[in-house]
């Protein structure tokens, strides 16, 4: 009976300390999320948003024109989504592994350099776009001269006016924001290998790259499936980098899911449009998190 | 304890005394708070004067503005709409009007005492909606052709004038192009700053902008021009202030621009040599090109009181103080009788602006015109950027207006 009690207090304690959290969520996110569910099944637009009574359900309309629409860019910006995540993440996945390898072992200054790769994280993602901008230009970019100094192009080229290198450009500012967060999380991962597994191995006489891909990525292949996770759902909701650099231009090359639903809502006022464009956003990063959570579950099983 | 009893009761009555003085100011005056965009200096500087002269004339209202970044500034009115924190009075391009009142920003002012008969036709309308007012029109505008006198001199060339045609513009901005320098540049960047500009080629070549096909030889000389190199594939990235700023650099011999860079250009290029016309025609016979018309409107917010508003709006309604803002802010008043003061008539500069008005054609109005304005601009893009052909660019953007709502 004493115990029954006691257990009882304790989930109580324990549902009282996760009201706050709770709440946080039902009015702060959930509340939000609601709305725009809502919206994005009525036909609130530029000519309803101010005649309630004309504000219809019209069920998944919105979404079947966003994907059959001649006007709309929908699967093209999923596309350019896609192709912006993945090639932001693989190269700054291999980029963020090797420095954390790098400045896992001690050597002078190493943690100043350390410090110093920060600098890409720290500073806000507009500055990052204008300079990128600017390091792009057709003339007078830094990029061109360079190129152009060490005879790999005879011409500049037109970085931020083509499609193609448009794309490549943005995915070239976005890996740079992003590889000290993939540094930091694998280092940290590096951390937790004991040093003993090293010894014995090298005792086993195993040398550097059978250390790397037996022992090191193994064990820390936690940290580097929440690096990877993680980094996709911050790539693939970026909005302000490529607002900054492109506008999602030329011709909609490098116009992404983000910039789209922005675009729909506050330079269209095609309000219901936009916030179902933002739910799809949202769909595919809910995919990617439950696989994220079960992911998780199952390493603390493990663990 | 005592200490902290006077002092509380200090505090106190601190508090009080200025809960008095403020509401014995606000019985006093009521507030008429006005949202703008402008970030010139010369535009800064005409706002606060305008202000201060409205404040000075009577002792009913005292008005005040904030400046809202152009980037955010639909975004912002938006959101205001959804929270109710909104102005009293907003000045905004008058393209966006009807896409505002039909939001429901605005309210109906058509009893306000206001000479509606003096404006210009274009303008007004661009503040109505099924026949009532909603504002009035703020400063009027249009693009027309601006060029670099000591280039065409030094090149041996004649100055283009009211007569000249693509054909002869073409040649000029090929003779021009050479050594780094452009023979001529325009903004095309991907928002409605580049519909603005590029949209008048399509109407000289007799088209419109819901018929974007007949006006297909416009798509012929931008990529005809860009792939020869003589007018500056650089513009698809280009605002209004970056084509104006490498026309002061010497980077571009011509550029298509407003009169409100003519401020810009006296600060800080006072010793460029340039002169301004109408833009180039189609050819010999046809008449002078369409520019397509800029400029502010002042729309009132809808409130249950929009006398402070009214008052402001029947301020700004008299010649004079109109004639005043405008000389400063680089534009031209919407009234026509206003427009002819010798300021203007007698500077062969801003004589070519009000020139150009004559044939200039509002955007829209429409309250979808965002949608048929990124419709366009993706077509002026894909032909810029030579992703496709004139007459398939111009087969895809007809089907893309078509497709608006």
């Amino acid at each position: 009976m004493k115990r029954r009690r006691k257990l009882n207090s304790g989930a109580k304690m324990g549902f009282l300390f996760a009201l706050p959290a709770a709440i946080y969520m039902l009015v702060f996110i959930g509340y939000p999320m609601i709305q725009n569910l809502i919206l994005s099944l009525k036909n609130v637009d530029v000519y309803t948003f101010a005649q309630p009574a004309n504000q219809k359900f019209v069920g998944f309309q919105n979404y079947i024109e966003l994907f059959t629409n001649k006007n709309s860019i929908l699967s093209k910006a999923i596309i350019n989504t896609l192709i912006f995540t993945v090639g932001s993440i693989f190269f700054q996945f291999i980029i963020g592994f090797g420095l954390a390898l790098l400045f896992n072992k001690k050597f002078p200054g190493c943690s100043f350099f350390r410090g110093v790769t920060m600098i890409s994280w720290l500073l806000p993602v507009t500055v990052a776009g204008l300079l990128f901008k600017f390091m792009f230009a057709s003339s007078g970019g830094i990029i061109n001269q360079f190129l152009m100094a060490l005879g790999i192009f005879n011409k500049p080229l037109d970085w931020l006016l083509q499609p193609r290198s448009a794309m490549v450009a943005i995915i070239v500012a976005n890996i740079w924001i992003g590889i000290p967060f993939n540094m930091m999380l694998l280092i940290t991962g590096l951390t937790t290998i004991p040093a003993d597994v090293y010894e014995s191995c090298n005792l086993d006489g195993a040398n550097k790259v059978q250390t790397l891909f037996m022992i090191t990525i193994p064990m820390i292949k936690p940290a580097i499936m929440s690096v990877l996770t993680l980094g996709f759902v911050y790539t693939f909701k970026v909005f302000d980098l490529v607002w900054v650099m492109t506008k999602g231009g030329p011709i909609n090359s490098t116009e992404l899911v983000s910039t789209y639903a922005y675009r729909l809502s506050f330079e269209e006022f095609q309000f219901s449009k936009g916030a179902a464009a933002a739910n799809v956003l949202f769909l595919i990063l809910l995919v990617v998190g439950i696989f994220y959570i079960k992911l998780i579950n199952e390493e603390e099983e493990i663990m | 304890m005592n200490i902290k009893k006077v002092l509380s009761a200090g505090l106190v009555a601190a508090a009080m005394c200025a809960m008095t003085v403020g509401s014995a100011s606000a019985a006093e005056k009521k507030e008429v708070v006005i949202w703008d965009y402008f970030e010139t200096d010369a535009q800064k500087a005409m706002m606060e004067s305008l202000i201060e002269g409205f404040n000075a004339s009577q002792d009913e209202f005292t008005a005040s503005h904030v400046y809202v970044p152009f980037a955010d500034y639909e975004k912002q009115l938006t959101l205001g709409i959804a929270s109710g924190e909104v102005p009293d009075i907003v000045i905004l391009d008058g393209c966006d009007m009807a896409s505002f009142i039909q939001l429901g920003l605005f309210g109906d002012v058509s009893d306000a005492e206001i000479n509606w008969d003096e404006y210009i036709a274009g303008p007004l309308e661009s503040t109505m909606m099924d026949g009532k007012h909603y504002g009035i029109p703020f400063a009027t505008n249009c693009t027309a052709l601006y060029y670099n006198k000591d280039m065409f001199d030094a090149a041996g060339i004649a100055y283009p004038d009211e007569n000249t045609t693509w054909d002869d513009f073409r040649e000029m901005a090929k003779a021009l192009t050479k050594d780094g320098v452009y023979g001529f540049g325009n903004a095309a960047t991907n928002t409605d700053e580049g519909t603005f500009q590029c949209l008048q080629w399509i109407y000289t070549a007799g088209g419109s902008y819901l018929d974007i096909e007949s006006g297909v030889d416009a798509y012929k000389l931008m990529q005809e021009m860009i792939e020869e190199g003589s007018w500056t594939k650089e513009c698809v990235n280009w605002t209004q202030s970056d084509v104006n700023n490498n026309f002061m650099a010497g980077n571009i011999a011509m550029q298509q621009n407003g009169p409100w860079q003519i401020p810009g250009i006296e600060a800080n290029a006072p010793d460029l040599n340039y002169g301004v016309t109408v833009l180039p025609k189609k050819d010999a016979e046809s008449g002078q090109a369409t520019s397509i018309l800029g400029g502010e409107n002042m729309g009132v917010v809808n409130k249950d009181d929009m006398s402070g508003a009214k008052a402001f709006l029947q301020y700004y309604d008299q010649t004079d103080v109109m004639v005043e803002a405008m000389k400063q802010y680089g534009s031209y008043p919407p009234k026509t009788e206003a427009a002819k003061d010798s300021y203007w008539t007698d500077d062969p500069i801003q004589k070519a602006f009000l020139t150009q008005i004559e044939t200039s054609i509002p955007r829209g109005p429409s309250a979808s015109w965002p949608s048929y304005s990124a419709a366009i601009q993706t077509g002026f893009q894909e032909v810029m950027t030579s992703a496709k052909t004139p007459e398939q660019a111009a087969a895809d953007t007809q089907a893309a207006v078509e497709a608006v709502e």
